[in-house]
């Protein structure tokens, strides 16, 4: 396996401009040597560690010893309980939604397959503060579904039980059901990925197909599942927005309420450290279990696997659960939006400034980070010296929720002895976007790239095709399926991101994310419903591209 | 054990759109015979496996193990319930199960204890019994395949079916797998077809030999006999090199052993043998392993090919005869 043995031919062929003769018994011992190419990544590095590392130093070098044990109870224990069983829950739910969504699409052929292939991505375009309120009004107590229900029982508001939102569970229903296409998009490519060959070996030994479901396809799939986990549920950790409107106290909520609310910058330090030691410990344990089970095959034909047919009453089951999927997590909070805002007739603000901004932002944010998870992906291929700390770095960029960053740079920018304003402002505001969402991007370039067979590089190499060339004509192109679910992820992710952008936009750059919270925290929540479903639509048709796109790659 | 049925393809037929990819093929597989399966890649042979093995329908025609039909009109036995053996070309073992417990995988009808004791004694059977804790992408590809074979005779099927199983091994490994593979197949007694496009693996190893071209069997039969009498040329090309030459052009003393009216012969390099004479020169010498290509020319020109053992030194331009052997001729 490459990742146990590294080839150091590899790395040393692959160098620009340098080329080393090594005897056998140095070929042993892969040494730490800079080259050009080396370069790119080491500053990549640099500009996505730096805010985190000022965030961390920033908290841990004021000194304020009596009272640590006041955070330590008073914050750290209940914020950190909260945040994990919100996690627990979430990740439930995520795989109990995508994980036979993702085989009943990859592997068999019912009614609406086609459609839901893709329109599962969907929720994906939906921010968790978005899916908040829109659930939140669904399931008030003036809401439809009570509503119906007073109507059908005859009671009154006091005399029954309804699930409240503003909870632990509440929350963690929220946010899976915006996340959990990170899992499905994973799960699906695995199944689909899945040499046809060991599926049918299984089955030519007998395996029914809930055993191919259980015995074969889950544990292979188990890594890639578990990478698109972690990945929805750093994202769920660093959530502020839904966690601040449903009145959760996570840690993400307890970062910004210690900085701005109780003036405890110290507090939000902590909280922090905490905050991503949780997620490093997601990232460090998906990892160990990946480094565990190879799942690179010797296969030298890969066919994608042919869907079956079901029995009509199984058929029918599909497309219910994947209706149901659709409405829980897109159409019903959706559909909701729109209702209100016809209802309201809100006097629409002028919300042209805010779109400007918006889009400005997410695209000079989502080019820069694409740029550098492109290098950092292709540099930790190579370089195995780097890889390490490219991945360290990219876990704490990307852990590292939107307000801690946000500090960062506030402390960056007052020891630099600048101020927040014009275009540093925008310039720190896009630093802080590169830095928290690079490694959102190097996840599906990397994933990509651990299928390919490890050969590949030798085999351009010996074709005499290395260095840019090489780029240009196999990593690109081999790559590019990752890539541009990475450039998509990016720009979705930065138009949806709040609590950085609320802390570092300058004067007059308000985005659609922070008015829409704005006014949903103040319960005008029918004025939210425009920022927010304009949000959802700008981020529809990039998430619509990427499933068009996924499909074709997939076809191919 | 229902050890001793034959595998029967009995007028099958598969198309892809309007590519006939088998096209009305009948075969049989008897119990505890190799039957070997070549064709050139598209010739329909990995179709004709997939249909045994019940993992495409035929649109047309049968396939039965002894009187079971597996796949008719009408009856459709999905390969999970064929009790069919299948090894790939690319091993597909499972990834996240180590040697022993790919082996296991089949035999979840016994006790549990029972299922590692007998998927250790096949792992052992086939020399890997210091590998059984080891994942796939740790064995080697020699080894990868015997897990391959053993997790295929391990549930005890009815019969078992190598897609190309050996082509992606080693060629310095690849005789002794093939040899401690074949040999576990063949103590299985049950039918055994092998698909390959390699006529060497084909002729020293199977029982019986099956050509496939473009979806249709051109000729079954025991290696011997296809090879010595093909029924048509392609079935030849298909065991091995056949040079043409003009009745014309051949020595008078050599016209006798062929009809007056055929225009052209055609003949394996061994039906020429050097014996004295200076009729020949050699233009070219060739080593391929035990034996020496010549190429040699005829005083008028004429090309013609032999072989001769290792050990005769012999070089362009060297001047021999040549004695041919009438039974290697082969006329269409």
């Amino acid at each position: 396996m490459a990742r146990t043995k590294p080839k150091l031919s590899v790395c040393l062929t692959s160098r620009v401009g340098i080329k080393l003769k090594r005897g056998k018994a140095e070929r042993s011992m892969p040494r730490l040597t800079l080259s050009f190419s080396a370069i790119p990544p080491l500053l990549v590095i640099a500009l996505v560690g730096l805010p985190v590392f000022a965030a961390i130093f920033a908290g841990v070098s004021t000194g304020d010893g009596a009272t640590w044990t006041h955070i330590f109870e008073n914050r750290l224990v209940p914020y950190t309980a909260t945040t994990l069983w919100v996690l627990f829950l979430s990740a439930a739910i995520m795989i109990a939604l995508a994980v036979p969504a993702a085989w009943l699409i990859s592997q068999y052929e019912f009614p609406g397959r086609s459609i839901f292939n893709w329109a599962l991505i969907l929720p994906l375009a939906m921010p968790g503060y978005v899916m908040a309120y829109a659930w939140a009004d669904v399931m008030g107590v003036a809401g439809p579904l009570q509503t119906q229900l007073r109507e059908w029982t005859g009671l009154s508001a006091r005399d029954y039980w309804f699930p409240n939102l503003f909870s632990a569970p509440g929350l963690a229903f929220v946010l899976a059901s915006t996340l959990f296409p990170y899992v499905y998009i994973t799960a699906r490519a695995a199944f689909s990925m899945q040499s046809l060959a060991t599926l049918e070996a299984a089955r030519s030994l007998g395996a029914k197909p809930f055993d191919l479901f259980w015995r074969v396809a889950i544990p292979v799939a188990a890594p890639a599942i578990i990478g698109g986990l972690c990945l929805a549920l750093m994202e769920a950790a660093a959530d502020y927005g839904a966690a601040d409107f449903l009145g959760i106290q996570t840690l993400g909520v307890g970062i910004i309420r210690s900085w701005t609310s109780f003036g405890e910058p110290n507090t939000a330090a902590r909280l922090a450290l905490m905050l991503i030691f949780i997620a490093g410990t997601f990232l460090v344990a998906a990892r160990i279990f990946q480094g565990q089970r190879g799942t690179q095959q010797t296969s030298v034909r890969w066919r994608t696997p042919q869907r079956s047919d079901m029995p009509v009453w199984a058929g029918i089951s599909a497309f219910a659960l994947c209706t149901a999927f659709l409405l829980i997590c897109f159409f019903v909070p959706m559909s909701r939006l729109i209702w209100l805002l016809l209802e309201h007739q809100a006097r629409a603000p002028d919300l042209m400034p805010l779109i400007r901004s918006t889009l400005i932002l997410g695209a000079m944010g989502a080019a820069t980070a694409f740029v550098a998870a492109l290098v950092f992906s292709l540099a930790t291929k190579r370089h195995e010296s780097l890889r390490l700390g490219a991945r360290l770095v990219a876990a704490a960029g990307y852990a590292a929720p939107g307000a801690v960053l946000g500090l960062g740079a506030l402390y960056i920018l007052r020891e630099t002895g600048q101020s927040l304003s014009g275009a540093i402002a925008i310039g720190f505001l896009i630093w802080i976007y590169v830095s928290r969402f690079t490694s959102a991007g190097v996840e599906p370039m990397q994933a990509t790239l651990a299928r390919l067979p490890k050969n590949l590089d030798q085999a351009s190499h010996s074709l005499g095709v290395t260095g840019l060339r090489q780029f240009w004509r196999v990593d690109l192109p081999l790559i590019a399926p990752g890539a541009f679910a990475a450039a998509l992820i990016l720009f979705v992710e930065i138009l949806k991101e709040l609590p950085a952008t609320l802390m570092l936009r300058p004067f007059g750059w308000d985005t659609l994310a922070v008015r829409a919270h704005a006014y949903a925290t103040d319960e005008r929540l029918a004025q939210a419903t425009l920022p927010a479903l304009l949000i959802v639509l700008a981020g529809l048709a990039p998430v619509l591209l990427l499933s068009w796109r996924l499909s074709q790659s997939e076809r191919t | 054990m229902s050890a001793l049925a034959s595998l029967i393809a009995d007028h099958v037929t598969r198309r892809f759109g309007d590519h006939l990819a088998v096209d009305d093929i009948s075969l049989t597989l008897e119990p505890g015979k190799i039957t070997a399966l070549i064709g050139s890649s598209g010739s329909g042979k990995t179709t004709l496996l997939r249909l045994l093995a019940g993992m495409e329908r035929p649109d047309s025609g049968r396939v039965l193990s002894g009187t079971t039909q597996l796949s008719a009109p009408g009856t459709f036995v999905p390969i999970e319930r064929r009790k069919i053996g299948l090894v790939f070309q690319d091993f597909a073992l499972f990834p996240h199960l180590n040697a022993l417990e790919n082996v296991m995988f089949g035999l979840r009808h016994l006790p549990k204890a029972d299922r590692a004791t007998l998927a250790a004694s096949w792992l052992d059977r086939l020399g890997l019994s210091h590998r059984r804790d080891a994942y796939p992408h740790h064995l080697s590809g020699g080894e990868q395949q015997r897990t391959a074979i053993a997790r295929a005779l391990a549930p005890e099927p009815v019969a078992i079916l190598l897609d190309e199983p050996f082509s992606g091994l080693d060629p310095t490994m690849r005789d002794q797998v093939r040899e401690a593979a074949l040999e576990a197949v063949r103590a299985a007694q049950i039918p055994a077809l092998l698909v390959t496009h390699d006529a060497s693996e084909a002729l020293v190893n199977a029982d019986q030999i099956a050509i496939i071209d473009t979806g249709r069997i051109l000729q079954v039969g025991p290696p011997e006999d296809l090879y010595r009498k093909p029924s048509s040329l392609e079935a030849a090309r298909a065991l091995g090199p056949v040079h043409q030459i003009d009745c014309d052009q051949l020595p008078e003393d050599w016209k006798q052993y062929v009809e007056p009216s055929a225009k052209t012969v055609w003949y394996r390099p061994e039906a020429l043998q050097i014996a004295d004479g200076d009729r020949f020169t050699i233009t070219r010498t060739r080593l391929a392993g035990p034996v020496t290509e010549l190429e040699l020319m005829l005083d008028d020109g004429c090309p013609v090919y032999a072989a001769c053992q290792l050990g005769t030194v012999l070089h362009a331009g060297d001047r021999v005869g040549l004695s041919l052997d009438p039974d290697l001729l082969l006329v269409f």
